[in-house]
């Protein structure tokens, strides 16, 4: 048994993975606590703690969700290449720690909003692969009938994918009001890229949601490119989370999964309590901005690469539940088979499944509208009856 | 690399023929392939690579060359091969892990339609070296193939595609059915890519390509020579030498060529040019600059043609005009843009106030600007403006020429050599031509002819040109 233990921290050591655990006396625990990076704090006296304790069933769950939304996305680049998805899509892909922690810390009660990059947003907010997937190639079984697309991504408590640059933010603020006037012990995770950052109306928000604090996360996912541009190019402070000002801000390796879940469960704490806070969560996107950005042209493969193989959310969580005997290679192998198996199922329906018919296209426009209430197209002589 | 090809190829026969010697499995076998090309995911263990769309706009594409081997691991974020778009060559790269067990379409393969399969991937661990392609995917070279094998080779595709795919259109066009003359092939042979099943071109481009067959030798009889028998048992086909380099050269386009092409395109375009042309005499001037030269003072032919024209303009100052938003000014000084050739192009120095400068005053100022023009060191006001142009091809032997008027100036005068005439008196006397283009909107044909009779007068009287400084000084006249 020593010798494992000694081998795992061997293992450990040259791969250079920063961890310490203990293990229980079985050959697979069935809980174990690891050290995360240490956090960075904006006007903040305690952060969150840096020994997180995860138990095996959860860490295989993350694990799967993790996954889950890396295949699904890798299949959403492949369905873009081969023309069947069009339009808009943002990829996910490296990002996948930050919502899969984030959900394990609150519930479906507390509300999220976040910007075009939605796709595991979606997901993990309890819409089905086939949800989503036949949203991207607008289909009828997508979440908004295929209607909306790859921006436009609703479910409860999830208020979307948004397309405008930023515009979810001050939505966001609005969302934590809602839930503050109505009494409720929720809060609202308000998420924005580091290129919206530096947008005006975030400020805005920040002012209004601290005036009145608001049980609002603001969480900035900082990926280090902002569509084409790195952050030291577009931010005089690339410190997202000390950029509330007054507001409260932690910083967090966004690569792990685990310190997003504790970062997150400290702040709802503190949401609920002392008004709004931010987080910046550090991320890496493996693909471009969108589908017409290769990725390649403002940052080396090489240093992607690098991020793969050293950052990697799911492989280094792999790595860790596997050194901390949480589960085996062959659990995990099985995992990862089930979860392609599942995807490639969920792309069946999202290909072969129906479009909406034509008659449904001026419904759901607005909810529960008059009985003859009509709307215009955009020939303004057309009026159709809108359900 | 071609050998394991060929292995695999000779692996895809064999399985092939085991199926068919089977009969009852081949349906289940052809639907489940055909399933799995539909859904291009994962179907045993094997991933199949498509032609990706790289562009929002690219419907075909060219394969120019795989980073990776059969047999080669890759990793998520691995590229996987270079494909030119209808924009921009485009790295292809995966977030498939795994062996890239097979590639359908080689290096150099052009206009490659989206969604043709192009690779395999297999798991690694599995035999990549067996890999089951597809039965409608584009078959990879293997040399051999159409020869002994082509039986099998001929009846397997054609069954297996009636149950594939059953709607192969009839329709194409005649420029593929010329292909599939000129190549022997059958339609039924090629796979069908074109819209509602059609074969169109690229389809027998690839396949010919992937096949390598060869061009069918048509029995061309050549046109009955008696006289050269040897000849005409030669084919008849005659083809240019191979050049071994670039048939051409590229210049490369500088900023002054760019400015030259765009001033002078523009001015031919939209400029009304018209021409006139008169013939002076010019023994006078000759027996003058020779006087000139004896004295030390060294002037040209051209100073006298520059003073001249100054002079002239003065007395039709038309002439002397430009051409801006619409309307002409007539310019108060008289300055004198004189054509100079260098290495990059021609280039217009201005010799300003040329009518109330001497001879020698020009010559001295051209020399300085010429050789300052050669050099490339003119400043950008001694050479923009200017009222009007001389290029003048006369020591070159030219007799007369025209030339494209200056925009925004209204004339420019070419011209010719002198060249010995039989004068009015019957002797030999040199003559020279000199031919002026004339914006049509602001010089008519009235201008343009007393500028010319001027300018005649003038150059055929040089004492007019001499007057003060010049000719008090050195006692003339």
């Amino acid at each position: 048994m020593l010798s494992v233990f000694a081998r795992n921290l061997r293992t450990l050591g040259c791969r250079g993975i920063y961890q310490s655990y203990h293990i229980n006396n079985y050959a697979t625990s069935t809980e174990a606590s690891f050290e995360t990076q240490p956090y960075k704090l904006h006007k903040l006296d305690e952060g969150p703690s840096t020994n997180v304790t995860v138990t095996r069933d959860d860490a295989l769950t993350y694990y799967r969700q993790m996954q889950m939304i890396r295949r699904m996305e890798t299949v959403a680049g492949n369905l873009y290449k081969s023309k069947i998805i069009r339009g808009f899509c943002h990829l996910y892909s490296g990002q996948e720690a930050i919502c899969v922690g984030m959900e394990a810390s609150i519930n479906k009660k507390d509300a999220v909003i976040t910007a075009y990059r939605a796709h595991g947003w979606t997901y993990i907010r309890g819409v089905s692969l086939v949800g989503v997937l036949a949203e991207l190639t607008g289909k009828q079984s997508g979440c908004a009938q295929g209607k909306g697309g790859s921006m436009h991504m609703y479910n409860e408590n999830f208020y979307g994918g948004n397309g405008i640059v930023g515009a979810q933010v001050p939505l966001g603020a609005g969302i934590a009001f809602a839930l503050k006037y109505q009494k409720t012990d929720n809060i609202c995770i308000t998420l924005y890229g580091d290129g919206a950052a530096n947008q005006g109306q975030l400020f805005e928000a920040y002012n209004m949601a601290k005036l009145w604090n608001l049980p609002c996360i603001f969480v900035c996912e900082n990926n280090g490119y902002a569509m084409g541009t790195s952050l030291d190019r577009s931010s005089a402070s690339t410190q997202y989370f000390s950029r509330g000002d007054y507001v409260p801000g932690v910083q967090v390796d966004g690569m792990d999964v685990l310190a997003v879940k504790e970062c997150t469960r400290f702040c709802k704490d503190f949401v609920l309590k002392n008004g709004p806070i931010l987080i910046e969560a550090s991320t890496y996107r493996y693909s471009g901005h969108s589908m017409s950005d290769p990725g390649t042209s403002y940052r080396t493969r090489e240093e992607v690469q690098e991020v793969r193989e050293r950052r990697d959310p799911i492989s280094k969580f792999k790595e860790r539940i596997i050194s901390a005997n949480l589960a085996t290679p062959e659990e995990i192998k099985k995992i990862d088979v089930e979860v392609r198996k599942e995807v490639d199922e969920a792309t069946e329906v999202a290909k072969t499944d129906r479009e909406l018919p034509l008659e449904e296209l001026y419904n759901k426009i607005y909810s529960n509208p008059e009985p003859d209430y009509q709307v215009r197209g955009c020939d303004p002589t057309i009026m159709a009856a809108s359900h | 690399m071609a050998s394991s090809i060929f292995k695999v190829g000779q692996a895809c026969r064999l399985l092939f023929k085991s199926k068919a010697t089977q009969a009852p499995n081949l349906w289940k076998i052809v639907t489940l392939s055909e399933r799995q090309i539909q859904t291009s995911s994962k179907w045993m263990g094997v991933t199949q690579l498509l032609m990706p769309s790289l562009s929002p706009t690219m419907e075909e594409g060219n394969i120019i060359a795989w980073h990776k081997k059969e047999g080669d691991k890759i990793n998520p974020g691995d590229v996987l091969c270079d494909i030119q778009t209808d924009k921009a060559v485009v790295s292809m790269d995966t977030e498939e892990e795994g062996i890239l067990a097979k590639i359908l379409i080689p290096d150099n393969a052009k206009e490659i339609k989206v969604g043709v399969l192009i690779g395999l991937v297999v798991d690694e661990g599995d035999d990549w070296q067996n890999v089951e392609i597809p039965a409608d995917a584009p078959s990879s070279s293997s040399p051999e193939k159409t020869s002994s094998q082509s039986s099998s080779a001929s009846t397997q595709p054609d069954s297996v595609s009636s149950t594939t795919t059953p709607q192969k259109s009839n329709f194409m066009g005649p420029s593929v059915k010329k292909l599939l003359e000129e190549y022997g092939v059958k339609a039924a042979e090629v796979p069908h890519t074109g819209p509602h099943g059609a074969l169109v071109k690229s389809d027998v481009i690839t396949y010919v390509e992937s096949k390598k067959i060869p061009r069918v030798q048509f029995d061309v009889t050549a046109p009955s020579v008696d006289t050269a028998s040897s000849i005409s048992s030669q084919p008849v086909v005659s083809e240019l030498p191979a050049l071994d380099d670039e048939p051409y050269i590229d210049i490369p386009h500088t900023s002054m060529r760019k400015t030259i092409a765009k001033r002078l395109t523009e001015s031919k375009a939209s400029v009304p040019h018209s021409y006139a042309s008169i013939n002076c005499r010019v023994s006078s001037v000759n027996q003058l600059r020779k006087r000139l030269v004896e004295q030390g003072v060294k002037v040209s032919m051209n100073d006298f043609i520059i003073k001249a024209v100054g002079l002239a303009l003065q007395r039709v100052p038309r002439l002397n005009s430009t051409w801006k938003d619409g309307s002409a000014h007539i310019s108060q000084t008289v300055d004198i843009s004189v054509a100079v050739a260098t290495d990059n192009g021609l280039i217009t120095p201005i010799v300003k106030h040329a009518a109330s400068l001497e001879v020698d005053e020009i010559s001295s100022t051209v020399k300085e600007l010429a050789g300052r023009a050669r050099l490339g060191k003119l400043q950008l006001h001694e050479f923009q403006g200017g009222s009007f142009s001389i290029s003048n091809l006369g020591m070159f032997g030219i007799k007369e020429f025209t030339a494209v008027i200056n925009p925004p100036q209204t004339a420019i005068m070419a011209v010719g050599t002198s060249r010995i005439i039989i004068g009015p008196d019957g002797s030999p006397t040199p003559e020279m031509t000199v031919t002026l283009s004339y914006d049509s909107r602001v010089v008519d044909e009235i201008d343009a002819s007393e500028f010319l009779e001027m300018f005649a007068s003038i150059i055929e009287s040089p004492e007019m040109m001499v007057q003060k400084s010049l000719s008090q000084a050195r006692g003339f006249f």
